[in-house]
């Protein structure tokens, strides 16, 4: 399967392309008539920052949506997916974060998953065991093809699921962000893969952020922005971190920040030392009145901050707020002062199978009940009240949360934890989802609630949202807070994107 | 310090009138019941009488107080299948424990405690089987379906070993055949009657204007939100494995003192009616959904159709089948019902 | 996430070595378990119960008796096994015990010869099966109460075959059943052993087979452990969960088959508590109840074990102990399953 072949020749086929492709969401052209194309045996690596429509890009590309308008090709044929099955069939794979490996089957069995040979029904054996397990060493030969895939790392079923894809024919392996999870010398393994996939002529697309990663990678990039396709280059051509985060930025305005002076002097909450399985040696204060940010790539350890402080995971490490320490549960922290949104609106947040009234009132009991006896109406002028305020909009309060937008699900998810009278609001990816309009009323929602006092912390990994919005930002990468920018007209975008992607000089206020 | 809240002025005056889906599918279960009981009424002679309509509900007092608990469970996501199993075993119970010692035969032998304390070891057998379901769920996070099944066969069990597998109702007291044999209004309506009646109210009130009721909420449609939102749900389902198997130890000492016996296989498929009823009534087994008044309307509807079908041309033996179409009906009807506001 | 991340962080090679142990308990406690309580048998004195030969537990003739009466939950265990190990379950299968005995009775005794009586109970079965399956693949009504309303129907069913006021199909009111009634499940066939008892022994091998060296059994696997990525590798996960429907429902009627012929009459009640002995079964098996893991042969052995047990229970102690212990051992077996597997988990 994974024959050599000359690589002058094969580097000038192209093997997919797009052209004028276009995908537009009520208010928003998330991909806005993006033309480029890949040639076959290269990595072709995928940049943007977040919101330039990569993942949009990827859904098309994988057939899990339609695009707008515009034409894809595969292998010179018209290509237009409905579902990733389809994707597949037409020679497309793609890692996503969440592996399909089957982990109670055999490394053998996954292989060769749903292209088996069967009389009657009953498997026979065929070219096809050797033929993937040629495959397998070829890739990775230490990976042994009668292991249990429940024995194996994350790093190894990655391996597993790439050799599967190559086997079954793709001649293009889509990657999504696929080291979030891997340590440095898993990275290097995974890296020597896609080297002789490269070499096999199979084409891989890599999405990172990591920008070291797209330089040691090699190939070409693609430099998404805003929806618009900037530019595709050989990375030889490229010159340097700084030239791709130009490219990447292309702008000196962003979403504007003004100096508020509501910050106050005092010293709300001091963590020192955080450390556990993601997090190393986590420092910072957030003050009263002050929107912070905590900025980084996905795995930098930002939920882990957000959890640490909520009292969800353990963690190593002290963290004081008002002079005592948190609670070591929700229920301690909610009744010292803090409240999260959590990172999954629809399976951490919201109680989608009740109604928008009913939603609000959970994270405080003491306001809703009169000796252990709810407060219906209290619940209905609280939930009215938000509805109005933050500008949900439905029909009625008593709609099922299940069936608002993502705006408004996000929306009451927020009124849930402003219901709760805490003094300092984790909110983790508080856009995340959420369509334009609502984001900006969501972001106007943060600075009246600081104005009015209250401490924001923001975990984001959108630039836009951490320089438009907060006040202070701190810097993560793999879970080590590398830097902490002030928030201000001469910030230096390019520093900050050097220090998220794992550029090594960052420094610490 | 400014509080997030109290930065928003006073409520506007609320004008909305959009029932709950939850209300909804309660009215639309009601309406069916009404509904069934008139068309009973015109095709069945002699079912539209006062007696009849009190009769749909006193004859399954027992199956109507265990669907309370088990209502509460199923919002709260989990099943119990044990209460007909905790039936017989405190009702056993009682009866072993209220049986004078030194009887003619084993089976005529108890431990000849005063009534009260036999009454109080019973509820303590049964809360025992309660706090073993918890342990399981909560603890080792076995499905609830599991457990219960489990748990229901070993009350059932505990109670068979003490009956020898039938049944002991000598040697009692005679204050033992008083709690279930009691009749208020005149002679009609036996005491246990009453007493669903009240747990009934109390269970609707709970659900509906207390704390603990709209904590069952929150834990059943979403386990995890409700944990990062400050419930501790390991407790409260905790605590609602205990109170159905306090409800179903009541009604197992009810029942015994009615017949003034204690039969091993008393209770027989009751967790499986419970089970129908609150089907028929809207509550979601996925849980966050559902209620104590839909589970009420689920047995009216129940009775109905088993007692019309008795009295047309159907033998008893009808009544497997027909609950089985009627929770498939209930089940598909619902979900369309749903599915069709909401389009 | 943090899982991930967690998992990153262990070495391959440790993490192996913890599962190893787990491993192993997972995959041969089971037969010591066997060993053991046939062992407790051998030694208990046997002599002053009426239903045993005098003697040891295992002379021929209480081995027989023995093995042809778990005929019907040996035949069941194997399909149930697959069934659960796709992530499903089916409550049902008593009901459909019952109804099949019921029906094949009643074709007994009015004058139907053995093979179309057979045939057509087996036919039955599948039907069955097939309307569970339509209820969870198509109507999509969630297994647990799909099978709980089939449950109640192939038992209402069951009775309503039953004439009022008759307990079961038999002979008696001037129609008998016929000589061969008790061929199938209580003559011996071969080694004294009745048909039945190969017929169970015939599936659970075809199923073992099935398990390891069929498309059927290889996706039941994907479908209960990773039911996404099944569908991403094409495969057509709703149409395994009804062939293993109706392969469970063909078993339950050759169960219901095994149990007529055994006492020469269709008892609408027969296949009672069938579904909880099946889940028992599994579950000693160590068959995770959330899917993709599980043996036929553990199961076939779980089966022997809880069946020497109600049986073997009956020398030490009267036989209204044995809900209790069927109960406990349910509530153990959950509660193994849980440690070993939580064990392979966390280390």
């Amino acid at each position: 399967m994974l024959d050599l072949i000359d690589d002058k020749a094969q580097q000038t086929e192209v093997v997919l392309s797009v052209s004028d492709l276009t995908r537009t969401f009520p208010g928003v052209r998330a991909v806005d008539a993006v033309s480029f194309s890949v040639r076959r045996g290269t990595v072709h690596c995928l940049v943007g920052e977040n919101g330039a429509g990569k993942s949009t890009l990827v859904k098309m590309l994988t057939g899990a949506l339609r695009p707008t308008s515009g034409a894809m090709r595969i292998n010179g044929a018209e290509y237009d997916p409905t579902n990733p099955q389809d994707a597949r069939q037409c020679g497309i794979a793609t890692l996503f974060q969440e592996l399909h490996v089957v982990d109670e089957l055999t490394v053998l069995e996954n292989l060769t998953l749903g292209m088996e040979r069967s009389r009657f029904g009953f498997l026979v054996r065929s070219d096809l065991e050797d033929r993937v397990v040629s495959t397998l060493k070829a890739i990775e030969p230490s990976i042994d093809p009668a292991a249990r895939v429940s024995s194996l790392s994350v790093a190894q079923k990655q391996i597993v699921e790439i050799s599967r894809a190559a086997s079954s024919g793709a001649s293009v392996i889509i990657m999504d962000e696929p080291t979030a999870a891997l340590s440095e010398r898993e990275v290097d393994r995974l890296f020597a893969v896609i080297r002789r996939l490269r070499a096999a002529a199979v084409t891989v697309i890599y999405i990172s952020h990591k920008l070291d990663e797209i330089f040691a990678l090699g190939g070409f990039v693609t430099v998404l922005r805003d929806g618009k396709h900037i530019a595709t280059r050989p990375l030889a051509e490229v010159a340097g971190r700084a030239a791709l985060i130009e490219m990447m930025i292309g702008r000196t305005v962003f979403q504007s920040y003004t100096p508020r002076d509501g910050v106050g002097d005092e010293i709300i909450l001091t963590a020192r030392g955080l450390t556990n399985g993601v997090l190393r040696d986590v420092s910072f204060d957030i003050r009263q009145g002050e929107i912070v940010g905590f900025y980084g790539l996905v795995g930098a350890g930002k939920t882990e901050i957000a959890r640490a402080l909520f009292g969800v995971d353990r963690f190593a490490g002290s963290v004081t707020f008002k002079g005592r320490p948190v609670g070591n549960s929700p229920k301690g922290a909610i009744a010292s002062g803090v409240a999260l949104v959590p990172e999954e609106r629809r399976t951490q947040g919201l109680f989608t199978s009740l109604t928008i009234r009913e939603n609000i009132p959970v994270m405080n009991l003491r306001r809703m009940s009169r000796a252990g006896i709810y407060r219906k109406a209290e619940e209905i002028a609280a939930a009215t009240d938000f509805v109005r305020r933050l500008r949900i909009s439905t029909d009625s309060i008593n709609k099922r949360a299940e069936k608002l937008s993502g705006g408004n699900q996000q929306k009451v998810v927020l009124a849930k934890c402003l219901f709760s009278e805490a003094e300092l609001l984790l909110l983790d990816e508080p856009t995340r989802g959420v369509d334009v309009g609502a984001k900006s009323e969501i972001y106007d929602i943060i600075r009246d609630l600081a104005d009015a006092g209250n401490s924001i912390a923001v975990f984001s990994s959108e630039l836009d949202e951490a320089l438009g919005l907060c006040d202070r930002i701190f810097l993560l990468f793999s879970g080590r807070l590398q830097a902490v920018v002030v928030n201000g007209p001469d910030v230096d975008v390019a520093h900050v994107l050097h220090v998220v992607t794992g550029g090594t000089e960052g420094t610490v206020e | 310090m400014s509080s997030i809240a109290e930065g928003f002025p006073p409520a506007a005056k609320n004008r909305d009138r959009r029932l709950s889906d939850e209300a909804f599918i309660t009215i639309l279960v009601g309406a069916v019941a009404v509904g069934l009981f008139l068309v009973a009424s015109l095709l069945v002679p002699n079912f539209f009488q006062f007696q009849n309509m009190v009769n749909l509900v006193t004859n399954n007092w027992a199956v109507i107080s265990l669907g309370v608990g088990v209502t509460f469970l199923l919002v709260s996501g989990n099943f119990d299948l044990s209460v007909g199993g905790v039936v017989a075993l405190s009702g056993v119970l009682s009866v072993w424990l209220a049986q004078a010692a030194g009887g003619a035969n084993p089976l005529s032998t108890g431990l000849g405690l005063p009534y009260p304390l036999a009454v109080a070891g019973a509820l303590g057998g049964a809360l025992a089987i309660g706090a073993l379901n918890a342990l399981f769920v909560v603890q080792f996070r076995v499905p609830s379906i599991i457990v219960t099944l489990g748990t229901m066969m070993l009350a059932r069990g505990v109670a068979q070993v003490i009956t020898h597998g039938s049944q002991r109702n000598t040697n009692l007291p005679v204050e033992f055949g008083v709690l279930g044999n009691l009749t208020v209004f005149g002679a009609s309506i036996k005491l246990p009657v009453v007493l669903m009646a009240a747990l009934l109210i109390a269970a609707v009130f709970i659900e509906k204007k207390t704390v603990f009721g709209r904590i069952t909420y929150w834990v059943g449609s979403n386990p995890v939100a409700a944990t990062l939102s400050g419930i501790d749900r390991a407790r409260h389902v905790a605590r609602l494995y205990l109170f159905s198997a306090t409800i179903a130890g009541v009604v197992g000492v009810l029942l015994a003192s009615e017949f003034k016996s204690g039969y091993s296989n008393r209770g027989t498929l009751m967790e499986f009616d419970a089970l129908v009823i609150a089907l028929l009534g809207g509550v979601a087994i996925a849980g966050g959904f559902g209620s104590v008044l839909g589970m009420f309307f689920g047995a009216i509807i129940l009775a109905i159709v088993t007692s019309a079908a008795t009295g047309l041309v159907l033998s008893p033996d009808w009544q497997y089948t027909l609950k089985a179409i009627a929770v498939f009906l209930a089940i598909m009807t619902q979900t369309w019902a749903l599915a069709r506001r909401n389009r | 996430m943090i899982a991930m991340a967690d998992a990153s962080n262990l070495t391959p090679h440790a993490k192996a070595r913890g599962g190893r142990t787990a491993e192993f308990l997972r995959n041969y406690y089971i037969y010591f378990v066997l060993i053991a309580v046939v062992a407790l048998l051998s030694t208990a004195n046997l002599d002053k119960f009426g239903l045993f030969e005098r003697g040891n537990f295992l002379n021929q003739y209480n081995i027989i008796n023995f093995l042809r009466v778990s005929a019907p939950i040996l035949t069941i265990s194997a399909a149930f096994t697959l069934l659960m190990v796709s992530g499903h379950i089916d409550l049902s299968v008593g009901s459909a015990m019952s109804l099949s005995a019921v029906v094949y009775a009643l074709l007994a005794i009015n004058g139907a010869p053995f093979l179309a009586a057979f045939a057509i109970t087996v036919v039955l079965g599948v039907a069955l099966g097939a309307i569970n399956g339509f209820l969870v693949v198509r109507l999509r009504i969630t297994p647990v109460i799909a099978t709980l309303i089939t449950l109640s129907l192939y038992k209402g069913v069951a009775l309503l075959l039953v004439e009022d006021g008759v307990s079961a199909i038999k002979s008696g009111g001037g129609q008998s059943m016929p000589g061969w009634i008790n061929d199938y499940g209580r003559d011996g066939a071969f080694l004294s052993l009745p048909a039945a008892f190969w017929v169970a022994v015939g599936v659970t091998i075809v199923l073992m087979i099935a398990q390891d060296r069929s498309l059927l059994g290889k996706y039941a696997v994907a479908t209960g452990g990773n039911p996404t990525a099944a569908r991403l590798a094409g495969i057509n996960t709703g149409r395994i969960v009804f062939v293993l429907y109706v392969i469970v429902g063909a078993t339950a009627a050759l169960a219901g088959v095994a149990r007529a012929s055994f006492m020469s009459l269709g008892d609408p009640l027969s296949g009672d508590g069938m579904e909880l002995t099946a889940i028992l079964v599994v579950l000693l098996g160590g068959t995770a109840f959330s899917g993709g893991e599980g043996r036929v042969l553990r199961s076939f052995v779980g089966a022997l074990i809880v069946m020497a047990l109600t049986v073997g229970m009956l020398t030490i102690v009267p036989a209204y102990y044995q809900t209790l212990v069927i109960g406990a051992a349910l509530l153990a077996a959950a509660a193994s399953n849980h440690l070993v597997s939580r064990k392979g988990r966390s280390q």
